[in-house]
């Protein structure tokens, strides 16, 4: 029924993406771009404090300004929640407080405290500006590392700021292993607040229609059905009354995976208001409350025998949660110490892992969320390898699972199969040729100079089969002239999933690719889908798309062959053309075969019905399907100014077969980016008071085109069990390059005895650690 | 990000420009090309009742080679226009190469001579270039015309000189002819940022091979940009080849008192990073001014 | 909306002569966004460092989002818009960026197409170096600069083998 990957046409193929010439010429949709008739504009007044408590609000002098719609504080907004849970999660699952504005307290800096709706922007801020909040500061916990124990509370009802924790086996279980172990080595790797911060800000427009009931709205999201389904709860209006549309979003990386905040707020407040209501956040407010990531700290530990075997490991793993998670960390943060042992082969351990608040900006998702796993895990077995006086690479090579052990389990139960880290490990040590680097080095040294090697080898879950994500729906409808639409839910923030959709169309119905088009990203007219993230689209559009386009492929056959009055088995149907070798040349194009199925229905045969339009949904019958890749950087560090230049960067990962391979490579390589981005230079920095001190583009830094070497990307091809063996590629990227550039740095300054426990690497920190070391060493001679 | 409502005025000339500003007084700012104003105004970190756009001042824009030996640069030239003079190149070498360093290219296209100097950021480059050549800068109010040298003109973080209806028109760039060499180094976290750290270095070599002139400037490590006076005049008649850079870096840098120490760096790394510009500056400088 | 007066203005933008009465505080961006209803200039930071609003001001890359409306007034203006051929023909730059996957999101784009088309109008012939520096003036998240460096070597390398065409 459904063609295999060796009769593919255009999968595979470096096909042009389908997004660009709209995306070129500037005629792209982002949500800001979308104008309404009467359209009203929102700014939020958000509190200049970590903590206090709110005394009052004075909004007179602000609503009477000349172009002032309303002004909104919690009590006219915050009534109107009916139900505010994700799907992701459920009703019924723990959740964090999550009000639409602050009601009483205000819990970090940039809690929004009111929403002022004006003519335009640039009113909606001189109004903010006029609203008098009275604060009476109360003390902040802003460090979430000392929280556990602050007998002050984010939350009053949550005494100790826990918010959940979750764990394996009872780490005293483990204690006779370390306890008679040749070697233990243990470290904990403080990762510094850091973020998604795609180029396009959160936005939204809603409009209601209050005769109808009905909400519209355009949203820049990952998810437009999950947009509507917490809409719809939101306001306790029925789903279908819900419509949201999202053309172009401008990059998303998780964040943009579900509604917060001031999405609530907008959805609340456009139900009080004649016309629609936009709110397009600025980049101060995105970098103060669009949330955080990566804030985290574990005690890793290893057993080593003699011979440099792991025979345990322990990882006591504690995140930060910040004021207001998106959505409660719990569910998805115990991926980390799931995930702790990696592509090795570890008897046995446990993980323990603590989520908890702080009067900081909300946790939310940032591609390959559980990425604290490889930075505990990468960094260790460097330490490990430095203390047991073995190459690191050895060390490794003694540990790691290769292709002929599967399938297996890690000592949590994660069942691993369908990867190849073992062989992505040497596919990139030999595209380095580590042990030329290896002389280089020691020249290097030998003049002053210090270059450094790390490598970065990671498991991921793609593809997980949560209730919310475990299926995805498409509708192919071959129009009258032959034409090919195909419907799925969307949410592309930059994946290429246009193209990569429109590839596996044209190849599963054997259409030619230019008379493919996609509509995706609109509730009213695609099949629900969970949207993008989690490493999922490849993987499942692929299932939906072959499922429905194989009951679509299946009809233009049987209509071919009634017409050729040949059997469907000798049909070939090949780039929009039905042909038989018995018909002598004589053949049908889509369009005639689709003439046929809509204006001589009289001439179909029997028991194929009228039309071309077929819907399927593809359930996976898979808890996740495994990618796989090892990341290699090499770099040199100036150890008078600290300054950290990566030298050559890369990546060996397995996939599986690739769709598209300019689109993997894309997302390779964004990912990895993001990943030196955090190692060395993104940190959404607070004072001690719980002032965020990186609220522009001049402090939080963004690695630009200068700091970003050129990435190698080699491929091991090992097809998972699921539709065309593909496995997701969105989030490795991410996960793997940040530990990387941490163990060549560390490489880099080992003749210094410099232990990193501290992220970002900034220059400055390389230079406080290189003093550190000194320092030490002073002591102990 | 918008900024607060202001008035907008456009004269034509320079008398018109600094009439306004003595009327309008300290409600009112003057803009050149705003790539450092407009993020403060967007940011609402500054407000102004009125700003005073100097873009129809055709008399401040130009480069012009001078009969006294300077070259004269319009206030409100562009910095692009500074990149892509062949005069400057040829004739003040270290502004030529100070202004690559300045933001990025599309800043340049906008951001003029006279703004930076007035703008007066301690890191920022054409401060301490001007400082380092001991340039004269010109200036206009309604009670005249006068010339402030560098070193009075710069009087602390984002203050100068400059009185609140005056204009910066022009800055007079003296040509240093001779066996000179030129260097300015900085440290900055990604290209185009505000340097952590930098330094500038001026000088020239006698018929003996012996500096008779010598100017070391500093850059993000004060209020303002900083000359190392005490060290360029011991090293006046020495061998510049035979000088002990380190010596020279220890003295230019020591006995700062107002370095800066934020997110991106301490005080004490900032002044470890002037240290090494200041030694990859005198290197280069010295190579130039004996080797060319 | 203010009790401040409104200036008259006239640009040329992408050819097409704009007038309008804007309030001063108007930044070019929002000038060409809204009031021309050119939404190709993107915002990404209004502060001055993305550079997803780079535009054309008499020739020259400028950020859109540090000029304001008035100060534009009797310029020429061109916008992302203003570069494919009136058949919507990609440019030069344009057709290298799809070509090498120089763009994901397509956020950042705009602003890059046209600050490298200002870049290579003024170094035809950069070296990879340049190219990278060139680029610091523009942020992307989602390429990581890969396909953006390959776009632009191949569309120096394009324009450079039509403008060496002929003898030698």
């Amino acid at each position: 029924m459904t063609r295999t990957v060796g009769d593919a046409t255009y999968v595979g193929t470096r096909t042009l993406r389908v997004e660009d010439l709209r995306l070129l010429t500037g005629t792209g949709t982002y949500v800001d771009d979308v104008i309404r008739p009467g359209m009203l504009h929102a700014c939020f007044v958000r509190s200049p404090m970590a903590r206090a408590r709110i005394l009052g609000i004075d909004v007179s002098e602000a609503s009477q300004l000349d172009g002032v719609h309303a002004v909104f504080v919690a009590q006219d907004l915050n009534p109107g929640v009916r139900e505010q849970w994700y799907t992701l999660n459920g009703p019924d699952d723990p959740d964090t407080p999550r009000p639409p504005l602050a009601e009483g307290e205000v819990r970090f800096v940039g809690d929004p405290v009111a929403m002022v709706v004006a003519d335009d922007r640039y009113i909606a801020e001189d109004a903010a500006e006029l609203v008098v909040v009275d604060y009476d500061p109360l003390p902040p916990v802003v460090d979430y590392a000392t929280a556990l124990d602050s007998t002050e509370s984010v939350h009053a009802d949550r005494p100790g700021n826990l918010v959940g924790q979750l764990g394996g086996r009872p780490m005293a279980d483990l204690e006779p292993v370390f306890e008679n172990a040749p070697h233990v080595v243990s470290q904990t790797v403080y990762q510094q607040s850091h973020g998604p911060v795609p180029m396009e800000t959160r936005g939204i427009v809603a409009e209601w229609a209050a005769a109808g009931g009905e909400m519209t709205i355009w949203a820049a999201t990952q998810s437009p059905h999950e947009v509507r389904s917490f809409c719809a709860r939101l306001l306790g209006i029925a789903e279908h009354r819900v419509r949201v549309v999202m053309r172009d979003t401008g990059g998303g990386f998780g964040q943009k995976v579900l509604p917060q905040r001031e999405d609530m707020c907008v959805m609340l407040a456009a139900t009080k208001l004649p016309a629609a209501l936009k709110w397009i956040e600025d980049r101060q407010e995105h970098l103060l409350a669009a949330g955080q990531a990566r804030h985290e700290h574990g005690e890793a530990r290893m057993a080593f025998d003699d011979d440099g075997r792991i025979l345990a490991a322990t990882l006591d793993h504690v995140q930060d949660a910040g004021a207001y998670p998106t959505p409660s960390p719990v569910q998805s943060g115990v991926a980390v110490g799931m995930l702790f042992p990696g592509p090795y082969r570890i008897p046995e351990g446990t993980f323990s892992s603590r989520f908890v608040f702080s009067n900081t900006s909300g946790r939310v998702a940032y591609r390959g969320p559980w990425q604290y796993e490889s930075m505990a895990r990468e960094t260790l077995l460097d330490t490990a390898a430095r203390q047991l006086c073995l190459d690191p690479v050895e060390l490794r090579r003694r540990n790691m699972l290769s292709r002929d052990e599967l399938p297996t389990a890690n000592f949590n139960g994660m069942p691993y199969d369908h990867i190849s880290p073992r062989e992505t490990f040497e596919q990139a040590l030999k595209m380095l040729d580590y042990e030329a680097f290896r002389r280089e080095q020691a020249r290097a040294r030998e003049q002053g100079r210090y270059l450094g090697v790390g490598t970065c080898t990671y498991v991921e879950p793609t593809a997980g089969a949560t209730p919310f994500h475990a299926t995805e729906g498409a509708t192919i409808r071959i129009e009258p002239s032959g034409k090919v639409n195909v419907y799925v839910a969307g949410g592309s923030c930059g994946n290429s999933l246009e193209t990569t959709v429109v590839q596996l169309t044209a190849d599963a119905l054997g259409a030619a690719i230019e008379d493919v088009s996609t509509v995706q990203g609109d509730t009213a007219v695609t099949p629900y889908g969970a949207g993008t993230g989690g490493s999922r689209s490849g993987p499942m559009t692929a299932g939906a798309i072959a499922r429905t386009a194989g009951e679509l492929r299946e009809r233009i056959l049987a209509i071919a062959a009634h017409k050729l009055e040949v059997p469907a088995e000798e049909v070939e149907f090949i780039r929009g053309r039905a042909t038989s070798k018995r018909s002598g040349g004589a053949g049908l194009t889509l369009a005639e075969i689709a003439d046929i199925a809509y204006y001589q229905v009289h001439a179909l045969p029997p028991g194929v019905p009228a039309g071309l339009e077929a819907s399927g949904r593809y359930h996976t019958p898979h808890l996740m399907i495994w990618a796989n890749a090892t990341h290699v950087c090499t770099c040199e560090v100036d150890v008078v100014t600290g300054e950290v230049t990566l030298l050559r960067y890369i990546v060996s990962e397995d996939c599986g077969p690739m769709i598209n391979p300019s689109v993997v490579e894309g997302q390779i390589f964004g990912g990895t980016v993001q990943g030196i981005g955090g190692a060395l230079y993104e940190h959404l920095a607070y004072d001690e008071d719980g002032n965020p001190v990186s609220t522009t583009f001049m402090d939080y830094l963004l690695p630009t085109a200068t700091e970003v070497p050129v990435i190698e990307v080699g491929h091991v091809e090992t097809p998972s069990p699921g539709p065309g063996g593909y496995k997701g590629v969105g989030e490795g990227g991410a996960i793997g390059s940040a530990p990387a550039v941490v163990n060549a740095v560390a490489d880099a300054l080992a003749p210094f005895g410099v232990r990193i426990s501290r992220l970002p690497l900034t220059p400055s920190s390389i230079v406080g650690l290189l003093e550190e070391a000194r320092a030490r060493q002073a002591v102990t001679r | 990000m918008k900024p607060a409502p202001f008035t907008y005025h456009a004269p034509a000339g320079g008398d018109e420009a600094v009439g306004l500003l003595a009327e309008l007084g300290e409600e009112a700012k003057a803009i050149a090309g705003g790539q450092s104003l407009v993020p403060m105004l967007a940011l609402r970190l500054a407000a102004f009742g009125h700003l005073v756009d100097l873009r129809r001042l055709d008399e401040l824009r130009g480069i012009e080679r001078r009969g006294d030996g300077t070259v004269w640069i319009g206030a409100g030239t562009t910095q692009a226009t500074v990149q892509r003079s062949d005069e400057v190149r040829a004739a003040v070498p270290l502004l030529a190469r100070a202004t690559p360093l300045i933001g990025h290219f599309q800043i340049r296209s906008r951001g003029t001579v006279g703004g930076s100097l007035a703008h007066a950021d301690s890191a920022a480059e054409y401060p301490a270039v001007a400082l380092t050549l001991d340039a004269e800068l010109e200036a206009l109010s309604p009670r005249g015309r006068r010339t402030i040298p560098a070193e009075r003109f710069l009087t602390g973080m984002w203050s100068t000189a400059l009185a609140e209806d005056e204009l910066l028109t022009g800055v007079n760039f003296p040509v240093w002819k001779g066996r000179c060499g030129f260097a300015v180094e900085e440290f900055a976290r990604r290209s185009g940022d505000f340097a952590i750290a930098g330094a500038t270095v001026a000088l020239r070599v006698d018929g003996d091979g012996r500096l008779d002139r010598c100017a070391i400037g500093l850059f993000g490590l004060g209020a303002t940009a900083i000359r190392a006076r005490g060290t360029e005049a011991a090293l006046i008649g020495s061998d510049p080849a035979e000088a002990d850079a380190e010596e020279i870096v220890r003295s230019a840098t020591e006995g700062l008192d107002s370095v800066p120490s934020d997110l991106h760096g301490s005080a004490p790394y900032r002044t470890r990073v002037g240290a090494a510009m200041v030694t990859r500056a005198w290197r280069r400088a010295v190579q130039e001014a004996l080797h060319g | 909306m203010t009790d401040v007066d409104t200036v008259d203005i006239h640009v040329r933008v992408n050819g097409t002569s704009r007038r309008a009465s804007v309030p001063p505080r108007l930044t070019l961006a929002d000038f060409l966004r809204v009031n021309c209803g050119l939404t190709g200039t993107h915002l990404g930071c209004e502060h001055g460092v993305c550079g997803a609003c780079t535009v054309l001001l008499d020739g020259e890359a400028v950020r859109a989002c540090l000029v304001f409306a008035v100060q534009a007034h009797d310029a020429e203006v061109t916008t992302v818009e203003g570069l494919a051929g009136p058949d919507g023909e990609l440019s030069t730059v344009q057709a290298a960026f799809r070509e090498h996957h120089g763009l994901q999101c397509g956020f950042c784009t705009p602003g890059f197409v046209v600050s490298v088309t200002a870049f290579l109008a003024e170094n035809p012939k950069p070296t990879d170096e340049e190219i990278r520096e060139a680029l610091t003036g523009n942020l992307c998240r989602c390429t990581g600069y890969q396909g953006i460096v390959n776009a632009v070597r191949a569309a120096a390398d394009t324009a450079g083998t039509t403008v060496t065409e002929g003898p030698a």
